[in-house]
Order: structure tokens, then C-alpha cells, then sequence
């Protein structure tokens, strides 16, 4: 490292008591995967997308769940992450998957009747009303 | 009447079908994770220096795609120095300038192979490959920000040819022009807030006004009755050593925060992935004039003394290239988003 410090350093560099140690790689990945300017490329990958999913749920996970736990949850307001919101929280993971169910069986229940209503138009009128 | 319930149900539906959609991402997302856990047991850290063997893997269907592509590391002002010679992500070819119109990005050539569209879809899922690469990204940057003011892109940045990291320069001019501007003449440095939670709780106890009488109390009551109150007991120390450990980290944070030109705050790491001890109450990024990092140092310690009787260490990382501290994107005018 030392040899190629031929140009001043513009950055300060470690401090008195506080020796710069490599990077712990969960410092970096939180960094470089979450952070830094996103430019499509002509390479098209999204990392904010499934793709990464597996790594970033590996920073986060074992985290998350206590942090909350303690109200520390100042990340969450970060769009990126909501995504974990429904498998963290047991509550909310039921919640959703009701609510889920319940949203389906309305659609089919709304499908159904825009069926009907297609081919027997005047029975579900009535029926409808 | 029908006509009421087509024309609710028409607009009902996209948002229906897109919920049913958010609740298949969020399974599809539990899946993978324990698909990763249940690979990741066994392998507790993953040796500093991983085998150097790319890890391409596409499938038989697949053609391999050949040639190279263009990997961007940042930008940089074209009158800026620039480290020549250092490795890239690949050993398929050294760090390189590209310039336009007094910006510049720092690339190297990537074989498309290893990092074209498919197989990097799969290297990236690998931890070993993404900690090689996730680190010579960052070595490279770092190299970089000894002697420039630069902005960091996000990982897999990555072009077909020259031309296509010039347009870049090109079209994303003022987003870029802005970031370097507001970056110049500050550094980022990571703060982390760790305790320990006997400690912690130690504390909270000796804090609490009620302990010493239900202690007290306790010692009077039956062997039922007083486990139940040493529970009780047991329950209150945790909830105020949690809410001891929010106060201290929120007076941590406010404290740098004050003294630095811009905060972020990110989520406790991955103890897994960070080997941290104790539990980790703050994760914070700062962004600092230059002249004022050597404060910042004092600054870590006194906090770190200030609540030494928690058992707290504070950590302090840097200089970071500023990914922090950049936008998150660009729209198609080039303009920064938030």
C-alpha cells in the first residue's frame, strides 16, 4: 500500500486510536449492494429485485427481529426493505396471508359474477339487486 | 346496476391482482431464505481468502456469452488523479479511465461469461463469488477516494462496450455533477453502537426506583407466589433495559448527527456476516467535512466513556467511499431521485 502514495492522500485516512481494519464484509455488502448510484447499465440486473434477495435477507434477518423487538426501527421507512415486513412479524405474516385469501375469494367471487353477467344478464340483475 | 358492479370491479382488480402478486413475492421470498439458510449452515464465515476459480455455471441450454463487457466502479471529475494499475473485479483486466466532457468512470473488462445477464444472475446468489467481487469493487473504490472525490455506483454496473459507459457520463451529467459538488470535501465514516446485555440490564435494574422492593417483596411470599413475582421482575428489567438501549443509541446518533453534514441510519447488521459481539444498537453512516474527521475520533471515545458502565463499544469505520450518500438513482432526464 505504501508504495503507491505518491499523490497526497485527500482523504484522511485512519484516525489516533482507531487503526482502519479490513472491512467486515457485512459492512460491505450492506454498501455495495444497498447503496452507491443505482445506472441501468447495459447488463440489466436489478438488485433491488429477487435476484439478490437471498443475500440481502441473510444481512438482515438475524437483525431485524430483535432490533424491532428493542423499538429500534428507524429502517423502516427505507423503501427497499418493506418487503421483509410480512415474514419478520408473525402477526402480520397471518394478517396478510388472510386478508390474501379473503382479496382472492372476493376476485373469484367478482369474476364469477362478471361472467354471469356476460351470459345471463337478467338473472344476475335481479339477483344483484 | 351490472354496469356499476363491471365498472367497480374494473377498477378494484389491478389493485386486487397486484396485492395477490405482493403476497406470492413475499412467499417466494420466505422460500429463498430458507433455502439459504439451510446452505449457509455448516459454512460458519467464509474463509478470507476464497478460491479464485469463477464460479460460471450456465446451463447447458445457454450459450455462454462471449467477450467482455465494461464493469464501472464510479465517477470521478477527469481532472481528478487516478490510481493506474490496480486489479478489477476481474483478473481479466486492470482498472481503466473513460472519459467524457471532464468525467470520468473508472472501469475494467469483465468476461460476459462470468458476468453477462444469466450467469450473473447465479454468481451472485453465491456468497463466496459475491464476497470476492463485493470486495474488489470496494478496493478499488477505496484506491479511488485516496485521492479524488468520487461517487460509488451500485454493484454490477456494467456496459456492452466503452461507448455505453460514455453515454452514461453523457446522459447522467447533472445527477453526477451534483453528487461530486455536494461530495467534495467530506468523508463517510460508519459508526456502530454495540452493548452488552448483562451489562445492560445490570444497569436497568440498578436504575429501576421499583426493583430493591419488589426484591424485597419477594423474599415474604410463598414459593409460588414469589416465582411469579420474580418473573414479573425478571420482565420489567428487560423492558427497561430495551428502552435504556434506545435512549442510548438515539443520543449517540443525535450527538454525531449534530456535528456531521448528513446522517443515514442502517439496520443492525447480520452477526453471521459481521462477527460483532454483543448487541448491535446503532448502525449509523455519517457524513463529515474533512477537516473535522479528527474531532470525530474524540468525539467516538468520549461517547464510548460516557456509557462504558453498559458495557458499550463504539465503532468507528471509514473513510467510506460515500455510498451513502449519493441518490439512490436517476430519471431519465438525468436528474437525481431521492
Amino acid at each position: 500500500m505504501a508504495q503507491e502514495r505518491y499523490l497526497p492522500a485527500r482523504g484522511s485516512g485512519a484516525l489516533p486510536g482507531h487503526p482502519r481494519e479490513a472491512a467486515n464484509l457485512a459492512d460491505i455488502l450492506e454498501r455495495v449492494l444497498d447503496k452507491g448510484i443505482v445506472i441501468a447499465g447495459d447488463i440489466q440486473i436489478n438488485l433491488l429485485e429477487v435476484e439478490l434477495l437471498t443475500i440481502k435477507l441473510r444481512l438482515l434477518i438475524a437483525s431485524v427481529d430483535r432490533a424491532r423487538e428493542m423499538g429500534i426501527n428507524w429502517w423502516e421507512s427505507d423503501a427497499s426493505l418493506q418487503g421483509l415486513e410480512a415474514g419478520d412479524d408473525e402477526d402480520g405474516r397471518e394478517r396478510l396471508e388472510r386478508e390474501n385469501r379473503e382479496l382472492k375469494e372476493r376476485l373469484d367471487r367478482l369474476e364469477q359474477r362478471l361472467g354471469l353477467e356476460q351470459g345471463e344478464r337478467h338473472e344476475e340483475s335481479s339477483r344483484a339487486g | 346496476m351490472p354496469d356499476e358492479l363491471a365498472r367497480w370491479a374494473a377498477k378494484r382488480a389491478p389493485e386486487l391482482l397486484a396485492r395477490a402478486e405482493a403476497e406470492a413475492v413475499a412467499e417466494l421470498k420466505q422460500a429463498l431464505l430458507e433455502a439459504a439458510l439451510r446452505t449457509r449452515q455448516g459454512d460458519r464465515r467464509a474463509a478470507p481468502e476464497p478460491a479464485a476459480q469463477p464460479i460460471a455455471s450456465p446451463s447447458a441450454e445457454q450459450p455462454v456469452p462471449r467477450g467482455d463487457g465494461i464493469w464501472a466502479y464510479c465517477v470521478t471529475a477527469s481532472a481528478e488523479p487516478f490510481p493506474e494499475g490496480l486489479a478489477g473485479v476481474h483478473p481479466a483486466g486492470t482498472v481503466e479511465r473513460i472519459e467524457h466532457d471532464q468525467l470520468a468512470a473508472l472501469v475494467s473488462r469483465v468476461p460476459l461469461a462470468e458476468f453477462g445477464e444469466e450467469p450473473l444472475r447465479s454468481n451472485l446468489n453465491e456468497l463466496e463469488w459475491l464476497e470476492r467481487v463485493a470486495r474488489r469493487h470496494e478496493a478499488v473504490l477505496e484506491r479511488a477516494l485516496e485521492r479524488a472525490t468520487i461517487v460509488p455506483l451500485r454493484l454490477c454496473t456494467i456496459f456492452q462496450d466503452e461507448d455505453g459507459a460514455r453515454r452514461m457520463l453523457e446522459e447522467q451529467r447533472p445527477a453526477l455533477t451534483a453528487a461530486l459538488e455536494r461530495l467534495t470535501g467530506h468523508e463517510e465514516w460508519g459508526v456502530k453502537l454495540l452493548v452488552d446485555r448483562a451489562a445492560l440490564e445490570a444497569t436497568a435494574r440498578d436504575l429501576s426506583a421499583e426493583a430493591p422492593a419488589r426484591e424485597e417483596e419477594i423474599d415474604t411470599r410463598s414459593a409460588g407466589g414469589a416465582y411469579m413475582l420474580r418473573r414479573r421482575l425478571e420482565r420489567q428489567v428487560r423492558e427497561d433495559a430495551d428502552r435504556l438501549a434506545v435512549s442510548v443509541a438515539d443520543d449517540v446518533h443525535a450527538r454525531l448527527q449534530d456535528w456531521a453534514s448528513d446522517a443515514v441510519l442502517n439496520p443492525a447488521q447480520n452477526r453471521e456476516l459481521s462477527g460483532h459481539e454483543g448487541e448491535m444498537l446503532l448502525n449509523g453512516a455519517y457524513l463529515v467535512e474533512t477537516p473535522k474527521v479528527g474531532r470525530l475520533g474524540e468525539l467516538v471515545d468520549e461517547l464510548q466513556d460516557r456509557y462504558r458502565a453498559l458495557g458499550a463499544t463504539l465503532e468507528l469505520t471509514g473513510p467510506w467511499p460515500p455510498y451513502n450518500f449519493v441518490p439512490r438513482g436517476v430519471d431519465a432526464e438525468g436528474a437525481a431521485l431521492a
